[in-house]
């Protein structure tokens, strides 16, 4: 055998081995009643044909390798960017289990965050004992100083009122009458973590602006000049948000960052655990009713917690997850009118840079076709993006996507030139876009981790933009936003067209005739 | 062998330099050491020079003798193409140190020559002479002399040390060195009426290959090319070609004159840039072979491929003139000659606003006068606030110009296409052109001028500049 107590090999080598690759391919013959490699061979190349596309798309009940995620992940990002916040998910634990593990793999921190861990007779009775002991058992565990009540599908369906269960809680003696429990219905069966993400941040503003579920007196809204920023669920919002609160310090703008989730996705490794860290002040969360304004970064992950704003006499805007020069532009004259204080010259010259940056590297990305894949409002802010670097923005996918957004995708488009035989797919997942991709090939595929098979199959060399992204490591700490966003968005795709020059000429005396120090 | 003085006074009173023939005898004998500026940035200096009209020969093994700085910034970074050996591009060099001064180099310098051949045993060893090792009185000729005939291979000492002069003085001393040493020392498995060689191409992006097919097609065989894509063995028996295509002629045009005068291969000045270039120098080519005695049966066969490929890149260039027409171009080279890409981008619709003469001779002067009239822009040295002020003003839609100009260009705000050594197409022959003009749509067309042209537009009055 190959395999021997000396030295053991592992996966990447043991079924190397010849007498693996003996084993396999016997199994295959005698047991597997493998149909012949040319049938597979003809079933595979047929999968690239233009009549396979129009049958996949034509694909009603079924979703393939679909690009978004549950609502519920989404409220647990909204909730940890609170001071002090436990997220607590009511309903199946194995859910949360998902939401901590997925967080984790992106950016490589822990997440804190608790189930009410529902089994069969919470099903048939309903979750209320399961609320009562477990809001009990995490306050007295964890120390928290909110905890914030999102749900999974299973307490959806049965239909367990949250207003009622944490009243009753509290009631019962959880928690203190007058400790903050903010709450929102979650179900993953509708929308996706953008919605998720949206209904936490908006339930928990309400909460402190509403009288915090009859526990205290409405907020009456004292206006101030203050700005509040709402990033949305966002994969780089580390690097984002610590960029975004640099950008209003140099325009000495004062603002609230709602949901500031940039230190407890980044805490320091120094002998101490942080359970929570960072976050906005729960003082903050209640006294942004009195802003002047509320700017969201992403429209797609903030409609109803905007609406809820704008309720209040608050003026607010939406962008979508701007990247780039003008992009960049609109963003910052829109927070100088409202806070009517100059763009200073250092933000003057970080966009000359980004021009500047730009225009060295035009030549090699002009006219490049790109498919794009990922939420709605990045993916609309990468297209314009690429529009303005002379790209051409291909594909563009969201699976998470709809008609309406789907109308502003084809205006971006139809804006310039390079969006001319542009296309945009609303509702569609990642095997759509593998029909496109075989059908209408591009340069590159902005996408996240899933993207790689993709790129495997395709062949279409993948840059990872995008959440999650799980194979690479530490991209979260880089801002994708402001013009330093913009040359970190340029960078990362210079680097993948530079890489695949270089991988298409390094093989020795054989295609390295174009192998180059310079590029 | 000739000292170094003796060799530099050979190389200013080139005979055949258009530059020397316009001068008056005092002049001459002054040289063509154009007097540096101390203080003034400038180009590169002799060794550089000569390492980039040498380091084309792909088989060989070029050794730099001198500290690190010489090989480390000049190794690799040309885009000179091959088609099959890479030796070149492995950088080799003594990288002396202090001890190295003191006692000198010359040991050090034999061992590496050792090291390489019993390594990596290429068909030549170059060895090239910098400022430091030449200080300290290192003979590298004498290393190379007992080098070669210790290992029984060709050692050739390329000496150019930078403070010798400009780095065109370098091209030709790096040319001396074949002539010296490498040229007339082997012959050919056969020859034909139809080999010519040509000089001063350096395969840069692979220009070379762009236009070797026209010559295949004409039954032309390029029996050496010095020196891009060139073997050792090419050039040391390039003295058998029957004719010479000197394409740049201020980098070798010793090489071109002196195998006149030593073999009897006539030589013609001629450009892979632009349409009609391209087809005179196809014409030159079949013309000078058949004066040598090859059938004159090539000279219809020329034609033929001339009319062909002319129509066939106008008809490719055709959907870019409109979108060109009446752009206006500023034109700042370095050793492309700049006339040739005038006559091109006006074929292409274009006008020239203004082109560089830095490096033309009086004759280049003259037909950049007659293609732009006499209002031409001719634009002599430059210093960088000059161009930027020039730039500002010249109200060009783009500028064409080698890579250190660009970043001057982008400041003023200045669309920039790279057309220097650095660039990243091939822009030679028939093909090349149609590659420039695509290039020059793509980058007028291309979105970030808008941006680099306007102010923030939170920062009135937002006016193109």
């Amino acid at each position: 055998m190959t395999q021997s107590a000396d030295k053991v090999l592992d996966h990447f080598e043991l079924f190397r081995q010849p007498e693996y690759k003996e084993m396999l391919e016997n199994k295959r013959k005698n047991f597997e009643n493998p149909l012949p490699a040319e049938e597979v061979e003809r079933v595979r190349e047929w999968t690239k044909t233009a009549d396979y596309r129009e049958k996949n798309f034509a694909r009603e009940g079924l979703t393939v390798n679909p690009a978004k995620a549950c609502q519920p992940l989404g409220a647990v990002f909204a909730a940890v960017g609170f001071e002090g916040t436990l997220p607590f998910v009511h309903g199946s634990q194995g859910c949360v289990a998902y939401y901590r593990s997925h967080f984790s793999r992106h950016f490589k921190e822990p997440t804190s965050c608790v189930s009410s861990s529902m089994t069969e007779d919470a099903a048939v009775f309903g979750g209320l004992n399961n609320m009562v002991d477990g809001l009990a058992n995490s306050y007295a565990l964890y120390k928290p100083k909110m905890i914030a009540v999102s749900t999974t599908c299973m307490a959806e369906v049965i239909g367990d009122d949250l207003n009622a269960f944490i009243k009753t809680s509290k009631e019962k003696g959880s928690v203190p009458q007058e400790f903050d429990v903010p709450f929102a219905h979650t179900p993953a069966f509708v929308g996706s973590h953008i919605t998720g993400y949206d209904n936490v941040m908006k339930g928990i503003l309400e909460h402190f602006w509403n009288g915090k579920a009859g526990t205290a007196p409405k907020l009456e809204r004292a206006p101030n000049g203050k700005i509040n920023f709402i990033g949305g669920f966002d994969g780089y919002t580390v690097g984002n948000l610590r960029e975004i609160k640099r950008i209003f310090n140099l325009m000495q703008v004062e603002h609230t960052i709602l949901g500031d989730t940039s230190d407890v996705w980044d805490t320091p490794t120094d002998g101490q655990f942080r359970m929570y860290d960072g976050g906005t002040t729960l003082e903050e969360a209640a006294n942004a009713i009195h802003a002047k304004a509320t700017i969201s970064m992403q429209q797609y992950c903030t409609e109803k917690t905007l609406k809820l704003v704008a309720e209040q006499g608050q003026e607010v805007l939406a962008f979508n997850h701007p990247v780039g020069v003008a992009a960049t532009d609109k963003f910052l004259m829109e927070i100088a009118r409202i806070s009517g204080k100059e763009i200073p010259d250092d933000l003057a010259r970080e966009r000359g840079r980004l021009v500047d940056a730009i225009a060295d590297s035009s030549s090699h990305i002009h006219g490049k076709k790109f498919a794009i894949y990922g939420d709605p409002d990045l993916c609309l802010g990468l297209a314009g993006f690429l529009l303005e670097l002379g790209a051409e923005p291909t594909h563009v996918l969201a699976t998470n996507g709809n008609k309406e957004w789907a109308t502003r995708v084809q205006a971006l488009l139809d804006s310039s030139p390079f969006g001319k035989n542009c296309h945009v797919y609303a509702g569609k997942d990642l095997w759509h876009m593998r029909s496109l991709l075989f059908t209408e090939p591009v340069d590159f595929l902005i996408g996240n981790t899933y993207g790689k098979y993709l790129e495997r199959d395709t062949g279409t060399p993948l840059i990872r933009i995008g959440f999650p992204v799980f194979d690479r490591h530490h991209h979260h700490r880089y801002p994708v936003w402001g013009y330093q966003g913009g040359m970190n968005v340029l960078v990362r795709i210079l680097d993948k067209i530079f890489d695949e020059i270089d991988s298409h000429s390094n093989i020795p005396a054989k295609n390295d005739f174009s192998f180059d120090i310079i590029r | 062998m000739t000292s170094l003085s003796e060799k530099l006074l050979q190389v200013f009173e080139e005979p055949a330099c258009g530059k020397n023939l316009a001068k008056a005898d005092k002049e001459r004998k002054q040289g063509c050491t154009k007097q540096l500026s101390p203080g003034a940035a400038a180009g590169g200096c002799a060794f550089d020079g000569a390492k980039i009209a040498l380091q084309p020969i792909t088989d060989v093994a070029h050794l730099v003798h001198g500290p690190i700085a010489c090989e480390g910034h000049s190794w690799d970074n040309r885009h000179s193409l091959s088609s099959g050996a890479t030796t070149y591009r492995t950088g080799f060099t003594t990288d002396i140190s202090e001890l190295d001064i003191v006692y000198g180099a010359e040991k050090r310098l034999y061992k590496a020559v050792k090291e390489i051949i019993e390594k990596y045993d290429p068909p030549a060893v170059f060895v090239y002479q910098t400022c430091v090792t030449a200080l300290i009185g290192d003979d590298i000729e004498v290393v190379c002399k007992a080098a070669s005939s210790k290992f029984g291979k060709p050692v050739i000492p390329v000496n150019a040390p930078g403070f010798a002069g400009v780095k065109n003085l370098g091209n030709k001393l790096g040319g001396e060195a074949l002539l010296d040493y490498v040229i007339g020392t082997q012959t050919p498995p056969f020859t034909t009426p139809y080999d010519i060689n040509i000089i001063g191409e350096f395969n840069l992006s692979g220009e070379l290959w762009q236009v070797k097919p026209l010559l295949d097609a004409m039954g032309v065989r390029v029996l050496a090319c010095i020196s891009g894509d060139a073997r050792y063995a090419e050039v040391a028996y390039s003295h058998h070609a029957r004719a010479t295509m000197m394409v740049c002629s201020k980098a070798m045009i010793n090489v071109a004159r002196k195998m006149e005068e030593r073999y009897g291969i006539p030589f013609f000045e001629g450009s892979f840039y632009g349409i009609g270039d391209m087809s005179d120098s196809l014409r030159q080519i079949a013309r000078l072979l058949v004066e040598r005695g090859a059938p004159d049966d090539i000279l219809a066969r020329t034609e033929r491929l001339i009319a062909s490929e002319e129509a066939r890149a106008w008809a490719r260039i055709e959907p870019y003139k409109q979108r060109l027409r009446g752009r206006k171009v500023l034109l700042i080279t370095g050793g492309v000659k700049s006339w040739s890409v005038v006559a091109a981008l006006q074929e292409a619709g274009m006008e020239i606003v203004g082109t560089s003469v830095k490096k033309s001779t009086k004759e280049d002067k003259d037909r950049i006068k007659e293609l732009m009239g006499d209002e031409a822009h001719m634009i002599e040295d430059m210093t960088p606030r000059e161009m930027y002020k020039m730039l500002k003003e010249a109200r060009a839609d783009i500028m064409l110009s080698g890579g250190r100009s660009q970043f001057v260009a982008l400041k003023a705000k200045m669309p920039w296409l790279d057309i220097n050594q650095e660039r990243h197409y091939a822009y030679a022959g028939y093909e090349g052109m149609v590659s420039l003009v695509h290039e020059i749509d793509k980058t007028l067309s291309n979105p970030v001028w808008d941006h680099v042209r306007a102010r923030p537009p939170w920062d009135p009055p937002n006016t193109a500049a």
